[in-house]
């Protein structure tokens, strides 16, 4: 197995991502109060997130709860529809509703293999189900599912098939629940947080497996995570997401050794490091804001260490830190520039100061 | 939350050979084999024969009638010869006999027959009313839960409306309106159908919509499976069990209108026009009528009534067991008691105490020894305060016992973190809360002995060693929470709902200036006491109880996987605080965890648990640095690391073991990589490991074996410096 192997698109060669989010968003609405003066409010789950999975390279979109990561990953599988922005299937908006032509080019796995699989049906049910809907398997559907058995690494085939969920471990589970997502050779897998609820000891293989399946199947794979050395285990890009919002977008060695977000920077100091040479002091505190009120500007102003005046008052544009690196950060615009923007106060400090000292 | 994969079921690891080809046959609903189950099976055959049977073997026609023979024949007094009337006589009932089983009625006709002829009447009208009531409830329960919105919202009022009708007072009302229907039995069951289905309907709404929801029917939406489809195949087979327990209430509830209209006449007769059919509401109208009680002639209204009472037990019953097969517990409840008393142990426990069975004797300690209490500048920052050794804890009784704690040693010392960790199903928890006695049965103390050697940080207790597994109720719980705290993963959810944070701290202090300050080391503003739970974050109500947890100063401290479900910045946030409370208060504390990676920056010492098992213990730094067993080798290489080259990490081979299957000599030995033949036969015990304070339980490490380069790297230095390096990956040259 390689990692990392795939490499990013260049300018040269442009590469038509097979499945593309753009400026996504979607809210949600939430009963507040109760009886007769019950009244709505707007939950922003997701803000304008654009992003792209290429053929054969793990994306990883890494947050905190409720950053609205699961959100943007059932936008992609069209399991709900945005309120704004759109969804490309190989550059082509792709169809509205959700056609079985669709199922069969993205595909989903859940958190949770305890509750994701039908306890009343085998195995094989999971397995022939997709096949039979989307006429893959003309004939031999036993033969099928001894081959997608086999794709995950359940061996032998025919002793799994004939068994029921609660007859297997959690990562026989997970393995079978990405079997069915294989059923129909998608060319997108939309895996949402695949192995945080299984134990610590079988979750490397299952991250192994999807690392093998994007490179003998040219796989593009979406992992959703909240686990950020795992997203730079597996993925090639790391998005990270922080109160509905996209905050930096890079590679993910170059996310996790240089992060550009003082958010990253959070998540990266408080992350368990048995490396570490001593404990981390965390240069931010609290807790991500309420989504029925967010932050003006930055969402992430009210924790970030190094804010601005711009910060509270404008939304931070996406700036590139490096090739292919981008950060939504007030600290990586040009002091000039954010002048203009602040309307007479002046820039002090520089992006690169405030950084060095935290490197 | 990790889930437990050592799940209830035989689990082969996944490269496992055991082929297990031969296809049971599954039971969609497996009822418990309760006494109960099996005597609402044999009621309900037992009736279920006699309806199908009945009229072939019942000894007449019901309406057969032979007025001279089947009746005695009683004169008039005052009448015949003597009188100047001429002779009149009455007819009285036979009492049973060869010829008549159940006697006869006083219009001369046999009663066992017209018993079995309504027999299979009442059940007919029973069963067909609880199948339209089923189909009825089935069809508007599970597409109004399934569909919501506006469907929902509809077919919810019709369901309402017939809720609110009354049954009974309807069913007078409509067989009296219509005289003729009480004749037609289709009609009758109708009629009690159309009153009862909507109460099951709604039961089945809300299950749906609580299955709606699942993912496993995202799934099925996923992978583009029709709307007909995922509701047939894979909502309504879960919902089975509740059908069927809902058919057996209706059936029950049904049968009871049936005989009620029958009792009032408005069943039609069997000599009305058209005539209705037999049964037993319609033979006690009968009996009443004609003085059958007054008569003393038992044989006629007994049997119908004694049937009634017999069929609703068998139908309850039968009830009693789904229910037990839908809620778990009620059955977990059930089975232990039983096999307790099979296997001689008393449950006399009360809740909150672990029972402790077959224990060794304690050789020494006296229960309370006095000791000279210490001033507190003396005290030993490294004194042991919690002992347990050899500690073993099942769950279950007999030959059905899970070994989850075997043979346990842990020693807990003031100011110091000793870290547990292991994978969910390897016994930590249950170790940790059965060393203070939180388990309840049927988990059982099977050996071992915990002392608490008790010295309060603040206060007047006297200083003592209490034997914890000796002591009494009252004992424990004086020492419990103001002692010995526990703080749990699922804590967050252990706040009163309705009383604000305050409310319950004053409970526990007498006083709210104490609980701001206390509430402030958490690093909470004092108003937060006006809060209620649900305003605050899951990590806001985790120090809320870490708060109540150290407000009376524990010696100890459990935290049992206390950050497992908050995000890792609050979790970073709330173990800088409870180690800076660490070292204010000076308790020791426990903390479980299956993340090794967490724990190695936190825990003095560290202890690694597999299949209820103690396999390694050593300092933290050398344990992560150096570790001598190959699990905890390889759960070491279960996290990839933040820094550095990306390489391919292998992790550990197979999954964890079931504890009601374990491997036989070292339970790690199918996925250790350097197994030995040794390892497949002999279970090896933690000893101490060349003079060094780690111990370990490992084959490879007892001198017959070279011990591979991975396990053999030198022991850290012991100052901090050791924490710099770095382990060594997995292909690394």
């Amino acid at each position: 197995m390689k990692l990392g192997a795939a490499q990013t698109p260049t300018a040269s060669t442009p590469v038509i991502p097979v499945l593309e989010g753009r400026e996504l968003t979607k809210s949600f609405w939430v009963k507040q109060g109760r009886g007769l003066l019950a009244g709505k409010a707007r939950v922003h789950a997701v803000e304008s997130v654009s992003i792209r999975l290429d053929p054969g390279r793990v994306t990883a979109l890494v947050g905190e709860s409720g950053a609205g990561k699961t959100t943007v990953g059932r936008l992609l599988a069209k399991i709900i529809k945005p309120d704004g922005g759109e969804v490309l299937l190989d550059g082509r908006p792709a169809p509205p509703g959700r056609p079985r032509a669709y199922a069969a080019q993205v595909q989903m796995v859940f958190q949770d293999p305890f509750a994701s699989l039908n306890p009343v049906h085998r195995v094989r049910h999971h397995l022939v189900r997709p096949l039979q809907i989307h006429h893959m398997a003309s004939g031999d559907l036993e033969a099928a599912v001894d081959e997608l058995l086999r794709r995950v690494a359940l061996k032998p085939p025919a002793h799994f098939a004939a068994k029921f969920p609660h007859e297997l471990s959690g990562g026989q589970r997970q393995r079978v629940a990405i079997a069915r997502g294989l059923a129909v050779r998608p060319r997108v897998l939309i895996a949402d947080e695949p192995v945080s609820m299984l134990d610590v000891s079988i979750r490397l293989g299952v991250l192994n497996l999807l690392a093998d399946l994007r490179d003998r199947e040219n796989l593009a794979i979406l992992y959703v995570t909240h686990d950020i050395a795992s997203a730079r285990y597996l993925a090639d890009t790391i998005m990270v997401m922080y109160a509905g919002q996209l905050v930096e977008a890079a590679p993910s060695v170059s996310l996790t050794d240089r992060p550009a977000h003082p958010y990253t920077q959070l998540l990266l100091a408080a992350a368990p490091d048995p490396d570490r040479a001593e404990r981390p002091a965390l240069a931010a505190h609290g807790a991500p804001p309420s989504l029925l009120a967010p932050p003006s500007g930055c969402r992430f102003h009210p924790r970030c260490p190094y804010v601005m005046e711009i910060c509270k008052r404008q939304v931070p544009p996406s700036v590139a830190v490096a090739s292919d690196h981008s950060a939504a950060c007030w600290l990586h615009v040009d002091p000039n520039e954010r002048r203009v923007n602040e309307t007479g106060l002046p820039a002090t400090t520089t992006a690169r100061d405030l950084l060095d000292q935290r490197n | 939350m990790t889930i437990n994969s050592t799940s209830l079921a035989g689990i082969p690891p996944v490269a496992g050979p055991t082929a297990e080809l031969v296809l049971r046959p599954t039971r969609v609903l497996r009822l418990p084999r309760s006494p109960k189950v099996i005597a609402g099976l044999v009621i309900l055959g037992v009736f279920g024969v006699l309806a199908i049977i009945g009229r072939w073997i019942a000894p007449y026609s019901p309406n057969a009638t032979d007025q001279q023979n089947w009746v005695r024949h009683v004169l008039v007094p005052g009448t015949g010869a003597g009188t100047g009337f001429p002779a009149s006589y009455y007819p009285l009932p036979l009492p049973p006999s060869a010829a008549h089983w159940l006697g006869t009625t006083v219009f001369a006709q046999d009663v066992s027959s017209q018993l079995l002829a309504a027999t299979q009447a009442t059940m007919f009208v029973g069963l067909l009313a609880a199948a339209i009531a089923t189909v009825l409830s089935v069809l508007f329960g599970v597409t109004a839960g399934y569909l919501g919105g506006g469907t929902d919202e509809g077919l919810s009022l019709v369901a309402n409306v017939f809720l609110a009708i009354p049954g009974l007072p309807l069913l007078i009302v409509l067989a009296d309106y219509m005289p003729s229907a009480g004749s037609s039995v289709l009609l009758v069951a109708a009629i009690i159908a159309v009153t009862t289905w909507a109460y099951t309907s709604r039961t089945l709404r809300a299950q749906t919509l609580s299955l709606r929801n699942r993912d496993f029917v995202e799934a099925a939406r996923v992978s583009g499976e029709s709307r007909v489809r995922i509701i047939l195949v894979e909502v309504l087979p879960n919902l089975i069990p509740i059908v069927a327990a809902s058919f057996l209430f209706t059936a029950l509830s049904a049968m009871g209108a049936y005989v009620a209209i029958a009792f009032l006449g408005l069943a039609g007769s069997p000599t009305s026009s058209p005539p209705g059919l037999w049964n037993w509401g319609e033979m006690l109208r009968e009996g009443f009528a004609n003085n059958a009680v007054r008569g003393g002639w038992w044989w006629w209204w007994a049997p119908p009534g004694i049937c009634i009472a017999l069929l609703g037990t068998g139908l309850a019953l039968l009830n009693f067991g789904i229910d037990e097969f839908i809620n778990p517990r009620l059955r977990a409840a059930g089975l232990s008691r039983r096999t307790a008393k099979k296997a001689g142990i008393s449950l006399r426990s009360t809740l909150g105490m672990t029972p402790v069975a077959h224990r060794r004797a304690v050789a020494i300690m006296p229960q309370v020894t006095a000791m000279r209490p210490e001033p507190s500048s003396v005290r030993n920052a490294a004194e042991p305060v919690l002992t347990i050794r050899g500690l073993s804890v099942d769950y279950g009784y007999g030959d059905q016992a899970v070994h989850a704690v075997v043979d346990c040693d842990l020693v807990l010392r003031r100011g110091k973190v000793l870290g547990l960790a292991g994978e969910s199903g390897s016994g930590k928890t249950t170790l940790a809360l059965a060393a203070i006695r939180l388990l309840r049965a049927p988990a059982v103390i099977t050996g071992g002995e915990v002392l608490f050697h008790s010295k309060p940080i603040s206060g007047e207790e006297p200083a003592g060693t209490i034997d914890m597994l000796s002591a009494t109720e009252e004992q424990l719980r004086a020492i419990r929470w103001s002692e010995i705290a526990v703080v749990l993963q699922s804590s967050l959810n252990a706040l009163n709902p309705v009383i604000t944070i305050g409310a319950q701290f004053d409970d526990l202090l007498r006083g709210l200036a104490r609980a701001g300050e206390v509430l402030g080391m958490v690093g909470m503003n004092a108003e937060r006491l006006r809060s209620h739970a649900h305003e605050l974050s899951g990590g806001m109500r985790q120090r809320a109880m870490i708060a109540m947890a150290i407000a009376l100063e524990p010696q100890v401290m459990i935290l049992d996987e206390p950050t497992t479900a908050l995000d890792v910045v609050t979790q970073r946030e709330i173990l800088e605080e409870l180690i800076g409370l660490r070292d204010r208060i000076g308790f020791a504390t426990l903390f479980i965890t299956h993340d090794l990676s967490l724990l190695v920056e936190l825990a003095d010492e560290i202890a690694v648990m597999y299949a209820g098992r103690l396999m390694e213990r050593a300092p933290a730094t050398s344990l992560f640095h150096a570790p001598r067993l190959p699990y905890t080798y390889g759960l070491l290489h279960c996290f990839p690391p933040l820094h550095g080259a990306r390489l391919a990490m292998e992790g550990l081979k197979g999954s964890p073991p079931d504890l009601r299957d374990l491997p036989s000599g070292c339970a790690f030995h199918p996925r250790c990589a350097w197994a030995m033949p040794r390892c497949h036969q002999d279970v090896p015990t933690l000893a101490p490991l060349d003079g060094s304070a780690r111990e370990v339980a490992c084959w490879l490490h007892r001198g017959e074996a070279n011990v591979p380069a991975e396990l053999a790297r030198p022991d850290p230095l012991p100052s901090g410096s050791g924490r710099s390096g770095s382990i060594a990956r997995v292909g690394e040259p």
